[in-house]
């Protein structure tokens, strides 16, 4: 059966209408700017004088910067508090050292990935640490398992809702260090490296990257590669693909994957007034892509009776390719920015993704910038709900909301405020939908009113302090 | 193919962005600006991008592939 989702918003239009205006003032501007006077402001529009409009210099100063994000999800899923500091500084020489330490709290539900259904569902996974340490009453309940003696965690779901894990618990600290140098007069040289542990997952990568600034500075070009390592290490191992959902951990402890991408980029002082920027990057990833706790239902294809949970399966390589382009206007002290990707990939997705926000001069020190954003995908290849299972297994699925088709929205409003021209405070708060796009495709009778879309909605807020000296 | 074609309209663009741009070195106080400055925020920046590698499929574009998290 086939369902239809919502018709798409006409958020394109509206965004289509937004960036004719941007180059209408572009070029009305380029007319003013033309006409012998080396005003950099628009004519019919006042000059208003904010912090925010004085020179970014940062030659022979060290910045400190810390902030914290809040970031929760609807219906009790997941919730995080991310603390970060970063401290950077430069030289009169132009060089810059940078280090940055990122901490992240992760607690609540995620969708385990199988369908809902009429009736309850039991789910058994193995228990962390063989089940010394009990188990949270949310998180379900420890049984022995009569034919293996394990202990194993057993968690239902009700009737008619979205099965979801409520034992998701991690932490993670990521640390990165930059230095950047002029290697000539108008070239200059960065690399850097980052790593991050958390309780199932490591990662290490480092970066090379040169910048060359042509035609009195108004061009950059820049190209950059970047060499990642990461390994998955849960706790209950590493699940064979399309292996049944159990107690048991898995023999395997852990699988790594590499990714080497690169991007290559042009930014262009456009006219006084206006910078642009174009970036193509390129991304290659090898091994282990799969989500080690994630399930896909084997239904009953007439009932969508739910027969048995398997592991999810995804392939072992993944190319991808965006293309970016950015612009900022300053209208007086107001700055308009507008950015567009396209991204394509080997597993079949396609998303574009359109941001637009305005900086708003805010008395003599401050400022406001409402943002919005619409992103939009296509589903991979091997995505879908469940599995039929009158059908042979595929190569390659999974259930993943994040390889479906759907729509994204974000709001938001930040602001600054700078206490002193050595000290900053600012903000963000914004949110975050995501719905549904296009068919849900072949669907059994018996499951046809059930949600299967699991996106997500959240909001979250990030306080800032910068401080330099 | 479609990205091919996206991305060698890209290279055009940007080559005919490079050979219209006429400003001068001491027409550069707008872009000098605090307010003009690409990347203002880094840790903003930093957690917009974790949340959307951690919800969506795509990656790349204004930065590198990866992100370093098993959240994705």
């Amino acid at each position: 059966m086939q369902l239809m989702s919502n018709r798409k918003p006409s958020i394109a239009a509206a965004l289509c209408m937004i960036t004719a205006n941007l180059l209408t003032s572009t070029i009305a501007f380029a007319q003013n700017t033309n006409d012998g006077t080396d005003s950099a402001v628009p004519n019919s529009l006042p000059a208003i004088h904010n912090a925010y409009d004085e020179p970014a210099e940062e030659l022979g100063t060290t910045s400190v910067d810390s902030a914290i994000l809040y970031y929760k999800e609807s219906n009790g899923r997941v919730q995080a508090i991310e603390p970060m500091v970063s401290i950077t500084h430069t030289t009169k020489g132009g060089s810059i050292f940078s280090g940055k330490v990122t901490f992240d709290s992760l607690t609540g539900a995620t969708p385990n990935g199988a369908t809902p259904w009429s009736g309850t569902q039991t789910f058994v996974a193995p228990v962390k640490g063989g089940g010394e340490h009990g188990l949270t009453g949310a998180s379900g309940t420890l049984v022995t398992n009569p034919v293996t003696g394990l202990k194993e965690r057993q968690y239902t779901t009700s009737p008619n809702a979205l099965p979801l894990d409520k034992a998701f618990r991690d932490s993670r600290i990521a640390v990165d260090l930059g230095y950047s140098r002029p290697i000539a007069a108008n070239t200059k040289l960065n690399l850097g490296v980052n790593g991050s542990v958390e309780q199932d997952y490591r990662s290490l990568s480092g970066r090379l990257g040169i910048a060359q600034d042509l035609n009195n500075k108004t061009t950059t070009l820049s190209l950059g590669v970047n060499f990642e390592h990461d390994q998955s290490k849960p706790f209950h191992g590493i699940p064979i693909a399309f292996s049944q959902m159990s107690g048991t951990p898995a023999a395997l402890n852990s699988r790594n994957k590499t990714v080497l991408s690169a991007v290559a980029g042009v930014t262009q002082v456009l006219t006084p007034n206006l910078l642009v920027q174009l970036n193509y990057s390129f991304g290659s990833s090898k091994g282990y892509h799969s989500d080690p706790y994630r399930l896909l239902s084997v239904l009953d294809p007439t009932t969508g009776a739910p027969l048995r949970y398997l592991y999810e399966g995804r392939p072992d390589k993944r190319t991808r390719h965006s293309v970016y382009g950015a612009a900022k206007l300053a209208t007086g002290s107001f700055v308009t920015d507008l950015s567009a990707r396209y991204y394509h990939d080997s597993w079949g997705i396609n998303s574009y993704t359109v941001e637009l926000s305005e900086h708003i001069p805010l008395f003599s020190k401050a400022y406001l910038e409402p943002h919005g954003r619409y992103y939009h995908q296509s589903k991979a290849d091997f995505f879908t709900y469940y599995l039929p299972s009158t059908a042979a297994l595929p190569s390659f699925a999974s259930s993943d909301s994040r390889l479906d088709s759907f729509n994204a929205v974000t709001l938001g409003l930040s602001g600054g405020f700078e206490l002193t021209p050595k000290l900053e405070l600012y903000a963000n708060a914004e949110s975050y939908r995501q719905s549904k796009s296009g068919s849900l495709g072949v669907v059994p009778v018996g499951i046809n009113n059930q949600k299967l879309y699991s996106g997500t909605n959240s909001i979250s807020g990030l306080v800032g302090i910068k401080f330099k000296f | 193919m479609k990205f091919g074609k996206i991305l060698a309209g890209t290279i055009l663009l940007a080559c005919t962005l490079s050979g219209c741009a006429t400003v001068q070195p001491w027409q550069r106080d707008i872009t000098a600006r605090k307010s003009m400055q690409l990347g203002r925020h880094p840790h903003l920046a930093a957690a917009r991008d974790h949340t959307y590698f951690s919800k969506e499929a795509s990656a790349g574009g204004r930065g590198f592939d990866g992100g370093g998290c098993g959240c994705n």
